[in-house]
């Protein structure tokens, strides 16, 4: 086991090279980020001179890869291209944000995806099975942006109306500071929370349900209901526990998108998380700012496929790790 | 004879399809006493294994529908019982053994927790120590070899045969009287078939169950049965003890299954298998289900127009479903004569 894991962890440090090698490729040819610099007559050309000798711009690129990469892994990340500032510390706070966001959300989504699935695959075909089949093809239709639109409006206009305020529409806290868990920073984070959630749920909930499907009519709950196991219990312990080993590498593979969905929800509801960090960055070609981004999600993906790899040992025994 | 252990009257099993109603079973009636082996024999979708399935209330409803019938087991009607006193049946007074051992074990949990699971339900006050002790003493009685170790082993470190012993085991867990065994040996390889049909004969001795033998091979029957059934598109065509069976056959849909055994003695160039395609159980052929493939029938009317029913034919207990049955008297079948070699 421990073996497994470090071997998969001495995997990923090809994948992460590879994958930053080919993102600063990219990125370093999707524009010039001095351009808008240069556009500016206040600023003077010996202060572009100086920053296109500190950044090397005027190397090739791929010797520009291993500048950065020193600079990734010695000074974490460095500063910023065009500001001289640290990349570490908005990387910090920002992550912190979008977690919280994030891991509420996938918790949401998957307690409520995976009940649904469940007694939708007991009561297949009832009205409960339709409306929720009905509701899971809408959220998984919707685009993130619009969902995010419609529910600010929807408080808005509950807001002007009655002078209610049930969630804020916009950032993390109502004063400039204030603490990760509170009343008020739940009420700033409800409805990124809940659009994300809506999305994932639809997709947790449809596969649990087919899970569950194959899982029932499979022989050994006609034998755990030939022994006279109580229905209940062989739901919950012969149906469950295998319905849920799929279950498990889709929702690590989810993270993957809950996150790039957490840039449109981010930039709708105006978080100071990383999602949004990423795209304001992007729209000044802050190179160094972007690959730190793209770094970091890198390694969070990465992890969470080992830890689902680890969890799927975990709960089915045929399942070897040498 | 003594009273039996299970009597089923007009048992009638009927699925809802797309295509229209399926009568898997259509009015079978028979007696299981108390001890004894009963085999039941048919081709696939002869509505064997769903005759007894449904007694236990294992059938999906829908679309399954037990349409009437009558399944008297101890003085109680099991088509009348509530869910939770048939469960509380299965697998305690009750039991049944599956064909695929190789799919019937839950693969997440251990051998030795799905037995005692089966002890658990219907004795949850025995203490867990006991419950582990009998379960190692099940699986020493069905000849696994380390009981103690086995038991914390999960499914997929048992072989095809281990599985099955283990699955005959978790059957025998509560001392049922009644022991349903569905095709079991089918998905096993030959010689692991005999020593599974060696457990078998085991455990009936030590817990004195009825049992109810469903199968396909005739080779099986004549080897662990007492008497014999024969289905045929959801209905009994002939019945009896299993000497009068293979001695002196009175259907012609008997007859076609044991010819279509090869004989070890004989130099047979050809098999002789039954012609034609079991029937569909939406439409029925009209008269004897029989008739399309039956060599006795030769087109006669009463064949297609007129369904048989069990009348007596060679002795007591032997009834057969076929107008013309008396023409089979004299009949060789290829098991007429006991084979000395």
């Amino acid at each position: 086991m421990l073996t497994y894991v470090v071997r998969r962890l001495l995997y990923s440090i090809p994948v992460l090279f590879l994958s930053t090698f080919l993102s600063f490729i990219f990125v370093s040819y999707a524009g010039n980020p001095l351009a808008q610099i240069r556009q500016n007559p206040r600023i003077p050309a010996s202060t572009i001179h100086n920053l296109i000798v500190q950044n090397h711009l005027d190397k090739p690129v791929v010797l520009r890869y291993f500048y950065w990469l020193k600079e990734a892994i010695f000074h974490k990340f460095g500063d910023s291209l065009l500001v001289a500032q640290p990349i570490w510390p908005d990387i910090t706070r920002t992550l912190g944000h979008t977690a919280q966001v994030v891991l509420l959300a996938e918790l949401v989504a998957i307690v409520i995806g995976v009940a649904v699935g469940i007694y939708s695959a007991i009561r297949q075909y009832s009205a409960f099975d339709y409306t929720f089949t009905t509701i899971s093809f809408l959220g998984y239709a919707m685009p993130t942006f619009w969902l995010a639109l419609l529910l600010q409006i929807l408080f808005v206009d509950i807001y002007l109306k009655w002078h209610v305020r049930i969630f804020y529409t916009s950032g993390l806290n109502s004063g400039s500071s204030g603490s990760t868990w509170s009343l008020d920073r739940l009420q700033h984070i409800a409805l990124p929370v809940a659009t994300l959630s809506i999305i994932s749920f639809a997709l947790y909930s449809r596969y649990m349900r087919a899970s569950m499907l194959d899982v029932i009519n499979s022989d050994y709950v006609r034998t755990a209901r030939a022994k006279g196991v109580p229905e209940w219990r062989v739901i919950m312990r012969h149906v469950f526990r295998n319905a849920l080993i799929p279950i498990v590498t889709i929702a690590a593979l989810n993270l993957g998108a809950v996150l790039g969905g957490a840039i449109v929800t981010e930039t709708v509801f105006t978080l100071d998380g990383i999602g949004y960090y990423f795209v304001s960055r992007l729209g000044t070609l802050d190179l160094y700012a972007v690959m730190a981004y793209l770094t970091v999600t890198a390694v969070i993906i990465i992890a969470f496929n080992l830890l689902a790899d680890i969890l799927y040992g975990y709960l089915d025994p045929r399942i070897r790790y040498d | 004879m003594a009273e039996p252990l299970l009597s089923i009257r007009d048992l009638v099993v009927e699925f809802k399809t797309e295509d229209g109603i399926v009568h898997a079973v259509d009015g079978i009636s028979y007696d299981v006493f108390p001890g004894e082996t009963l085999g039941i024999v048919g081709e696939s979708g002869s509505g064997k294994s769903v005759s007894t399935m449904a007694l236990l209330g294992l059938i999906p409803k829908p679309p399954g529908r037990i349409p009437s019938g009558a399944a008297m087991f101890k003085g109680k009607d099991l088509l009348q019982m509530k869910p939770k006193e048939l469960r509380r049946l299965r697998g305690d007074e009750v039991a049944m053994v599956f064909q695929d051992p190789m799919t019937s074990l839950n693969p997440v949990l251990k051998v030795g927790f799905q037995l005692g699971e089966a002890i658990k339900t219907h004795y949850p006050k025995e203490p867990d120590d006991k419950v582990d002790e009998r379960v190692v003493d099940l699986l020493r009685l069905v000849g696994v070899p380390n009981p103690e170790v086995r038991a914390g082993q999960y499914p997929h470190e048992f072989s095809g045969g281990m599985r099955q012993r283990a699955m005959i085991a978790m059957s025998i867990a509560n001392s049922p009287s009644l022991l349903i065994a569905d095709e079991p040996t089918t998905a096993l390889d030959v010689t692991v078939q005999a020593q599974v049909l060696e457990v078998l004969k085991t455990v009936q001795e030590a817990t004195q169950a009825a049992t109810i033998l469903i199968t396909h091979d005739l080779g099986i029957v004549a080897e662990m049965c007492d008497r014999v059934i024969v289905m045929y598109a959801g209905r009994i065509v002939e019945t009896g003890d299993v000497h009068t069976i293979f001695r002196a056959p009175r259907h012609p849909y008997t007859i076609g299954l044991m010819d279509s055994l090869p004989k070890l003695l004989e130099d047979e160039e050809w098999l002789r298998p039954i012609p034609g395609a079991p029937p569909s159980l939406i439409n029925r052929p009209t008269g004897c289900a029989f008739h399309p493939r039956c060599f006795l029938s030769q087109g006669r009317l009463r064949c297609r127009e007129e369904a048989p029913v069990l009348t007596r034919a060679e002795g007591d207990g032997h009834l057969a479903a076929c107008h013309f049955a008396d023409e089979l008297v004299g009949h060789q079948s290829k098991f007429s004569e006991p084979v000395t070699a």
